[in-house]
């Protein structure tokens, strides 16, 4: 039997197999889907707290508020301390007008407060973005020290343990999601081989038969171990596309309300890598689940 | 075409072939014939390697089948058509899928498929029944059927299992006559029945198993 007709007798015997069992198929799918959308949404969380990640790591700044009086010359003394220590990516100055006009783009709803009262709060800073890596440097809490003790500076503002413990979240969540994208691949899987298990047990006769009229029998174990990677693949896209309606009404109720937390976050979805490999995920549960189900105990 | 040298099938302690020695040649015709239980069944297994010996050597097509190994059973079994007693027709298949099933693992294309299955069923007149279920046609189509896909790759060698069990006097005749028209045409048919009827009609050698042995018939193709 030539390569080419034995795979399409391969698929074509998986295909009226699924056909013909459609009950048992949707179920399968469902569950496997089920199982791709909670790794699904795991990845589509990975994704965004590596978002926060990378945008904590890239927008790591320390704040000097200045003295009412500070003049020229003391900040341009700041900005000579944070440009020696070698940790300084940029010295930025921030008036006082531009610090009320950030505000209020930040909290529309409280613009109106801020313009409204009679002299402007907001004292004026330098902003010093750190250089990468430098938020975790064994220098920076020198840095911090010198600038505090110019007499410019009214307060430094730097909470490098909130940025450390956030960096370390964010790790853990990447690590607990993949951990437990791998448990929920294998938990379909075992439930892919369940229900094929089961096909084959309703099937036991039919394969019998198939034996005696001389089928040979990668086509009567094969239409099985196909049928799984073709169950695990449209779960996956099913997955997919639950993920894709789910996170558009997401975004369609954050935009509704902007106040919400959805849309302060600017969450993103997965990346065409990451979905792949959700649908990916899917098949390689499918053809496990199918191998394991074929094994020589359940098919005779 | 067929070689049995001392042949024994026990099955936990009971014999239920002994010593059984015989031969049918390539193009004979050859009924099985002997009271239930005397073994015709297991007999016919043994060809299609559906059993093991327990004892004894057995050739068919050149192949030993009594040493043959698990992965050559597949070739030996689309080399010849069976029709086996209880049909063991594919329930959820239609008459067509059941017929043209041995021909899609031999590589025919789907029109070719279609054109032998229909040539075969119209011979046994199921031709308008091809769409149907095997639960949907009565005991003597689905024989029919099982006839059908064990005729429809032209095999060397054909074994069937009372055939005509389950036919009326007129079919079960016309079965007999395209038996012997595939024999004509080269195959070699090794038929099982109680029929005696139809045996002396068919004038051809008969073997007759009692108790586990062959007792009459051996004749020209005998060892």
């Amino acid at each position: 039997m030539k390569l080419g007709v034995s795979l399409a007798t391969l698929v074509d015997e998986a295909v009226s197999g699924l056909v013909r069992a459609r009950r048992m198929t949707v179920i399968s799918i469902l569950v496997i889907a089920v199982s791709l959308v909670l790794v699904g949404a795991f990845l589509v969380a990975a994704e965004n707290l590596r978002g926060v990640g990378e945008v904590v790591r890239g927008e790591t700044a320390v704040t000097v508020f200045l003295h009412p009086g500070a003049t020229e010359a003391d900040r341009e003394a700041l900005a000579r301390i944070a440009r020696d220590s070698r940790l300084a990516a940029r010295v930025v100055r921030v008036t006082p007008e531009e610090a009320r006009a950030r505000f209020s783009s930040w909290w529309g709803s409280l613009a109106k407060a801020a313009s409204s009262l009679p002299s402007n709060p907001f004292p004026e800073s330098l902003e010093i973005v750190l250089a990468p890596d430098a938020a975790s440097s064994a220098a920076l809490p020198g840095l911090l020290a010198n600038l505090a003790a110019h007499p410019a500076a009214e307060e430094v503002q730097f909470d490098v343990e909130w940025v450390r413990r956030l960096r370390g979240a964010v790790g853990v969540a990447r690590a607990a999601g993949t951990g437990l994208a791998v448990v929920l691949v294998l938990g379909a899987a075992f439930t892919i081989a369940n229900v094929v298990r089961l096909t084959i047990l309703l099937h036991r006769e039919e394969i019998e038969i198939l034996r005696l009229v001389g089928a040979p029998e990668f086509l009567i174990r094969g239409p099985f171990v196909v049928g799984g990677l073709i169950q695990g693949f449209l779960g996956g896209l099913l997955a997919l596309g639950v993920l894709g309606l789910a996170f558009r009404a997401l975004l369609h109720w954050g935009a509704r309300a902007p106040e919400n937390v959805v849309t302060l976050l600017g969450l993103r979805f997965l990346t065409p890598g990451a979905a792949a490999l959700l649908v990916a995920g899917g098949i390689v549960a499918g053809l496990l689940g199918g191998a394991i189900a074929v094994r020589r105990r359940n098919v005779g | 075409m067929i070689e049995f040298y001392r042949v024994t099938k026990e099955y936990h302690g009971r014999r239920v072939l002994k010593d059984v020695t015989f031969q049918v040649r390539k193009g004979e015709f050859v009924f099985l014939t002997g009271p239930s239980g005397a073994g015709k069944t297991t007999l016919l297994r043994l060809i299609y390697r559906a059993e093991r010996p327990s004892d004894g050597q057995l050739i068919v097509n050149g192949m030993n089948v009594s040493a043959m190994r698990p992965s050559r059973v597949p070739s030996l079994r689309r080399s010849m058509g069976v029709v086996f007693q209880d049909y063991k027709l594919l329930p959820a298949r239609t008459v067509l899928e059941n017929v043209t099933y041995v021909l899609k693992f031999l590589g025919e294309t789907p029109a070719e498929r279609r054109r032998r299955a229909y040539q075969v069923l119209r011979m046994l007149e199921l031709h308008h029944r091809m769409s149907a279920f095997p639960e949907e046609l009565s005991g003597g189509e689905q024989q029919r059927v099982a006839l059908a896909r064990a005729l429809v790759n032209d095999p060397s060698l054909l074994i069937a299992d009372e055939p005509t069990g389950n036919l009326d006097h007129r079919l079960a005749l016309e079965v007999m006559k395209l038996f012997s028209d595939v024999n004509v045409r080269g195959t070699t048919v090794l038929v099982a029945t109680h029929d005696q009827d139809l045996i002396r009609r068919a004038g051809r050698r008969c073997l007759t198993l009692e108790k586990g042995q062959i007792v009459e018939g051996l004749g020209e193709g005998s060892a």
